[in-house]
């Protein structure tokens, strides 16, 4: 199977997640809590509902903020971090988690003008 | 069937004695017409034992003779009226309030054949009474064998006017405001003020003075006041917003509808004789009353009208001073306030209501009496008489913060004011995309069309973007070299050592519909560019490496641009010639949220 970086991922919130079981997905939220293991931490979205992302090797820096992550949708519908990147809030305007959620229920709503689940071929 | 009429009331009316309640027959209408204010009627009124002429309706009751329900021989109750002495000593009854108890034709004809009153000529009829207010009409109520049960005159001794407290000073008896005319001068009212405006001097050909004006409202009615000099010595520091005061003894006269929204045919002026009491007991005079119109509806409303609008104050430009054609300095803001019909005006505040105006938290504002204009498509003005309200204590001001707080906020709200009156930033409205100029034909119309879009440059014409312009500040005209370190303004028609660069920058913008080509002249020009016209002209002379730079560095930024379209010919070929008035730099959050309304509002269709 193709790496995470090239396949196309949707963007989803918390309440996506049991819909893209095994499936690339992207997924902007607010840092709530930080695992002591380093190996895993939980995003709440713009609802205020929580997910789990889990990673592969622990985190070198403090996580904070706004941080999106890539990667594949575990059984447990927990998040398999193949990347992330944190937000930096200190440019002065802020990410409203919020109105990007509003953004996510239409891309969802209307799939026929945001095409971006095509499979690639091979 | 003259027994039906109340005999004897003719003769209290000109004794200037109180009549509760008579019955009268009317003998004559006349129609006088008052000038450039409504029409008032004049009636003949008859007794069943005289008629007299002078009696005037008053002007709310003209429907009454204008839809002929007041016709000649019907009989009528006289619920309220007021005698007035004229200077000449004769005597004029307003009648504020009556009703036709029964109909011209069911009556058929005159009661009787009553002469016309005549001062003293009592004598022959009913004896000359010391008490002119019971005894000789009673008397004449026993001569003509009144039907007994029906007798009006059982009221006597009554007060005319029980429900209204009586004046402190006991003079005359206090009146509603609706009831007021210049045909009457001794009154008092009492009434709340709900507007009261800061001194104002003058100063002409004809002297000087100073005046204030206030508005005063009670269960009936509301009306102007206006203090000159000497009064406004006397009664401005006595006078508070909001408290209830007797007054009694103004000046009325038509009002002057261009300085005010009240609804009242007069207005008053105070005079030496006014006075002013305040009054504690006042709890059922209304406060401050507003006839509020959706900002919606104001396009549909005539220019100059007078209005009262509530609205949040979505924005709020900065103060700005400006020179009045009297030569005078004045503060100005604009504020736009939107509704609950979403729709959005600019609104100005003068002064110091323009100078302490806190927009912050958003709050509301409630208005009564501003100017409505056609500036810039519609917007509101208010003027020396109009009531500014933040976040007033009304039910209108809470449905309409409930309604905000909750989904309004997130509305963009459609500008009825579509040129902005003081530049500044921050007012866009009217969004457009760029395929919508040719789509609706922009710029087609008489008047240029003004609209706003979002767009990204995607190129600059760097050749001919400055030229070399008169120095004189206000003058921007080209001037020429004349090769002899000279360079001279044909506008000016002067010769300067020296010039200043201006811009003239041609941009390509495109969004995701089309491209269109911009005109920037200077400001917008200089921050598309991110340098002064200064800069840019010295730097063109010595560096076209860095110069080129900037150009390239100018590519590819997204505005909110606000763009004026016009079609406009040369040697017989139009074309549409699109200026960019101002830019900013997008707003992320804002540009989402309306983005995302749109796309509900086109699937919910």
């Amino acid at each position: 199977m193709a790496s995470v970086y090239e396949l196309p991922k949707t963007r989803i919130n918390t309440g996506m997640l049991s819909q893209y079981i095994s499936r690339p997905v992207c997924f902007v939220g607010r840092v709530h809590k930080v695992n002591p293991t380093g190996k895993s931490f939980t995003l709440a979205d713009g609802e205020g509902k929580h997910a789990s992302v889990e990673l592969s090797d622990p985190l070198d820096e403090e996580l904070s903020g706004i941080v999106e992550v890539i990667g594949m949708v575990s059984n447990k519908a927990t998040i398999m971090a193949t990347a992330y990147t944190i937000f930096r809030e200190d440019k002065g305007t802020q990410f409203d988690l919020e109105l990007y959620n509003e953004g996510l229920k239409i891309i969802h709503e209307f799939p026929q003008h945001y095409p971006f689940e095509v499979k690639t071929s091979g | 069937m003259s027994g039906k009429l109340t005999g004897g009331a003719i003769e209290a009316f000109t004794k200037g004695a109180a009549v509760p309640d008579p019955l009268l027959q009317v003998v004559n209408i006349r129609k006088i017409d008052g000038g450039n204010g409504p029409a008032r009627f004049r009636l003949m009124m008859s007794d069943g034992l005289y008629t007299m002429s002078s009696f005037m309706l008053s002007t709310q009751l003209n429907p009454l003779a204008e839809e002929n329900t007041l016709a000649p021989n019907c009989i009528c109750h006289v619920k309220k009226s007021v005698t007035n002495t004229l200077k000449d000593g004769r005597r004029v009854v307003i009648i504020l309030d009556m009703e036709v108890v029964k109909s011209a034709e069911d009556v058929g004809g005159k009661i009787g054949d009553p002469p016309p009153y005549v001062e003293g000529q009592t004598k022959s009829t009913a004896p000359p009474a010391p008490n002119p207010l019971a005894q000789p009409l009673q008397s004449r109520n026993g001569h003509d064998g009144a039907s007994g049960h029906r007798g009006p005159s059982r009221d006597f001794g009554k007060k005319a006017m029980p429900t209204l407290p009586s004046t402190p000073g006991g003079s005359s008896k206090v009146v509603p405001i609706a009831s007021l005319n210049p045909y009457q001068s001794k009154w008092t009212i009492r009434a709340r003020v709900t507007n009261k405006s800061s001194i104002r001097t003058w100063s002409n050909s004809r002297g000087d003075g100073k005046l204030f004006s206030m508005e005063i409202v009670d269960e009936t009615g509301e009306i102007r006041v206006t203090a000159f000099t000497q009064e406004v010595d006397k009664f401005f520091t006595l006078v508070e917003v909001g408290k209830v005061y007797y007054i009694s003894k103004g000046t009325l006269k038509m009002a002057n509808k261009q300085y005010t929204s009240l609804k009242n045919d007069y207005e008053m002026t105070l005079n030496g004789e006014t006075t002013i009491i305040p009054c504690d007991d006042c709890q059922d005079v209304p406060v401050l009353q507003c006839d509020f119109v959706s900002i919606a509806d104001l396009e549909s409303r005539d220019k100059d009208a007078i209005v009262d609008v509530i609205g949040v104050c979505k924005s709020v430009d900065e103060v700005s001073r400006i020179t009045t054609k009297s030569n005078r300095e004045i503060s100005k803001r604009a504020v736009n306030l939107m509704d609950m019909s979403g729709k959005v005006i600019a609104m100005t505040l003068w002064g110091e209501e323009a100078e302490k105006f806190d927009g912050s938290g958003q709050p509301i504002l409630a208005v009564k009496g501003a100017r409505l204009s056609d500036f810039g498509g519609r917007s509101l003005s208010t003027l020396f008489s109009s009531t500014v309200m933040i976040n007033p204590d009304i039910p209108e001001a809470f449905k309409l913060r409930g309604w905000y707080d909750k989904e309004g906020h997130a509305l963009e709200g459609q500008s009825m004011t579509e040129l902005k009156g003081g530049g500044g930033g921050g007012g866009h409205s009217n969004w457009k995309t760029l395929a919508d100029i040719k789509a609706e034909h922009l710029g087609h119309g008489e008047k240029a069309d003004y609209f706003s879009c979002v767009a990204t440059i995607v190129y600059l014409r760097k050749e001919n973007c400055m030229y070399q312009a008169c120095p004189t500040q206000d003058c921007n005209k080209k001037v020429v070299d004349q090769h002899n370190g000279m360079y001279r303004c044909e506008k000016c028609d002067r010769e300067f050592p020296n010039f200043k660069y201006r811009l003239i920058l041609s941009v390509n913008v495109a969004d995701s519909g089309d491209n269109q080509w911009l005109t920037c002249f200077q400001e917008s020009a200089e921050s598309i560019l991110g340098h002064d016209a200064d800069y840019l002209g010295k730097l063109k002379e010595t560096s076209e490496a860095s110069f080129e730079e900037i150009f390239q560095k100018a590519n590819f930024n997204t505005y909110n641009f606000r763009v004026r379209v016009k079609l406009e010919t040369y040697n017989d070929e139009s074309r549409i010639k699109a200026t960019a008035l101002e830019l900013q730099p997008v707003d992320h959050t804002e540009y989402s949220r309306r983005l995302i309304t749109n796309i509900r509002k086109l699937a919910a269709q």
